[in-house]
């Protein structure tokens, strides 16, 4: 929590800002879905409120607020209304444990007559050790809010909707943690910021005990692991229910799924869920595979030499580098959640028995040989 | 004095056993089923109070995020009247329900006495790294446990096996067709 009041009060406002990050991404995203889908499909897309259609999200969070109360007659009102809820509970949680910048250093300042130490702010809102576990965990909590909705609307396309959704996400949840165990072959450990450091500066790595560095690649995770790439970027398709995995909700067949029964801001919570899901799984790719809050050839030590050597203070530098280095977080967050909407709007749905097909039968084998062609790897390359 | 401590852990402990109990007194299966996911997850918050985060994470991910959800997806899928009306009923199924209460309280009588001394002994040394323990936790595992860990997995591969034998051979989607 903290030594301090001053800290601790930080502390607790930094979960809340992370959350409100997480509920405000939602509208731009919306905006970037539905113009992006227009772009691809050659058609304008919402352009009349405001400029470039912006306007159209406050328009949209109008309507959802003043959309009428509604409860289906035989639903079961406790886990109607608890479900919208919980579906927001992994995405945000998960979200918390990700770093989003390198720690900012506070230097001992005065406040209200008192002397206030140095202090150290992480940039996530909490930090624990075994990041990858906690990550998994929480989100293997996210078919409980699909669940409680296609059970409590007591209706037959939320059930079918919410069984498919939890199979489903059983499913891809083997592939999505086996293709991380190469990352944690190849890293040695489970915490965010070490598998972040080890990521810094040119391409190096070990062949027969000997060292070789191609130095106009940066030593991003992708570049030894990239078919455990592929497999989780898949996987967190399936989990976040997006296209081509979007069989809990298939406008075809089931009306709309698992919230086939909710509108107004219930139906919104479930979308901030969603989108949720889909933030945490671009942040997660940018930190296992490319590198995180780096830029490439740049350590975050450089950054806050150049800006000590620019004549700012040890708290000013620091927390600049904090930024910048948000910033290069942010560009590849939204680079990957880009490919989730390009993705969306370019491949069609899967049917129910391929898609078991593709988890059990294909993404499957191929995440175990990766952990031994890695391991194997790892044995030939450390091997004098 | 009670510290932060404490009260999580009396708040987690009165978590655990509310919804355990609601699990047995609910009367719809699937109410059940979501206590017990809860009672899962307040499990793996004492694991957290203790510091075991290793624990804690694995116990979300197979118990509260595989394990249950199968329990709940099942049970939304058949109706169970029938085998609700079976195990609430006749003479084997009490005594079964008899034994199987007499060898938990054993169970739980048994360790409170065999655990009376590890209790009320000093706290071992702090572990500050989370990491170190799971690293520990591993060592363990895959060198002086080793025999039964590889046990346990054929034991898995064993279970495995016979599901998909019996779901092959009793008709249905996946029976073999020669």
């Amino acid at each position: 929590m903290g030594v301090d009041a001053f800290e601790t009060t930080i502390n607790v406002a930094k979960m809340f800002v992370i959350f409100l990050m997480m509920v405000q991404a939602v509208p731009v995203l919306v905006w970037l879905e539905r113009r992006g889908s227009a772009f691809i499909q050659n058609r304008f897309g919402p352009n009349r409120v405001g400029p470039l259609g912006l306007m159209q999200l406050l328009a949209d969070a109008v309507k959802f607020l003043f959309k009428e109360e509604f409860l289906p007659k035989k639903a079961v009102a406790f886990l109607y209304y608890a479900a919208p809820v919980i579906a927001l509970v992994p995405g945000a949680l998960a979200l918390a444990s990700i770093p989003l910048g390198p720690p900012i250093e506070v230097a001992a300042f005065e406040m209200l007559g008192r002397q206030m130490g140095p202090y150290v702010f992480k940039l996530q809102g909490y930090d624990i050790g075994i990041g990858i576990v906690f990550i998994l965990g929480v989100s293997s909590l996210g078919a409980y809010g699909l669940l409680m909705a296609g059970w409590g609307s007591a209706s037959k396309y939320s059930l079918l909707g919410a069984l498919r959704a939890s199979a489903q996400m059983i499913s891809y949840e083997l592939a999505l943690s086996l293709s991380l165990v190469g990352i944690l072959l190849v890293y040695g450990t489970f915490n965010f910021y070490e598998i972040i450091a080890q990521q810094q500066g040119p391409l190096r790595f070990m062949f027969w005990g000997k060292e070789n560095v191609i130095s106009w690649l940066p030593n991003w995770g992708v570049f030894f692991n990239p078919v455990g790439m592929i497999l989780f970027a898949a996987s967190t398709f399936a989990e976040a229910n997006r296209l081509p995995f979007d069989l809990p909700e298939a406008e075809g067949e089931l009306v709309a799924g698992f919230h086939t029964e909710y509108g107004g801001f219930k139906m919104l919570m479930f979308f901030i869920g969603e989108y949720g899901h889909m933030i945490v799984a671009s942040a997660l790719l940018a930190t296992f595979y490319f590198g995180g809050y780096g830029i490439p050839f740049v350590s975050p030590a450089n950054i806050e030499t150049f800006f000590h050597a620019q004549g700012f203070g040890l708290t000013a530098a620091s927390a600049l580098t904090a930024l910048v280095s948000h910033l290069a977080l942010l560009v590849k967050v939204a680079l990957f959640l880009w490919v989730f909407i390009w993705v969306r709007w370019t491949l069609p749905r899967f049917r129910y028995d391929q898609l078991m097909d593709l988890g059990w039968k294909s993404m499957l084998p191929w995440a175990l040989a990766n952990v031994v062609v890695t391991a194997v790897w790892l044995l030939v390359a450390n091997t004098k | 004095m009670l510290e932060l401590a404490d009260y999580t852990f009396y708040f987690l402990a009165a978590l655990v056993l509310i919804s355990g109990i609601a699990v047995i007194t609910a009367q719809n299966p699937i109410f059940s089923a979501l206590w017990l996911a809860l009672t899962m997850i307040g499990v793996a918050g004492i694991f957290v109070s203790l510091d075991a985060w290793f624990v804690a994470g694995v116990q979300l991910i197979v118990y509260a995020g595989a394990v249950m959800v199968l329990f709940v997806m099942v049970i939304m899928l058949f109706d169970l009247r029938h085998e609700i009306h079976a195990f609430s009923r006749g003479i084997l199924s009490g005594f079964l329900k008899l034994a199987s209460a007499g060898i938990v309280l054993g169970l739980i009588v048994g360790t409170v006495y065999r655990s009376a001394e590890t209790v009320f002994a000093p706290p071992p040394v702090e572990t500050d790294k989370m990491a170190d323990v799971t690293k520990a936790l591993a060592n363990t595992l895959f060198t002086k446990y080793i025999f039964s860990f590889e046990v346990i997995g054929v034991l898995l591969l064993v279970i495995a096996i016979g599901a998909v034998t019996l779901s092959r051979i009793r008709g249905g989607t996946h029976a073999s067709h020669d």
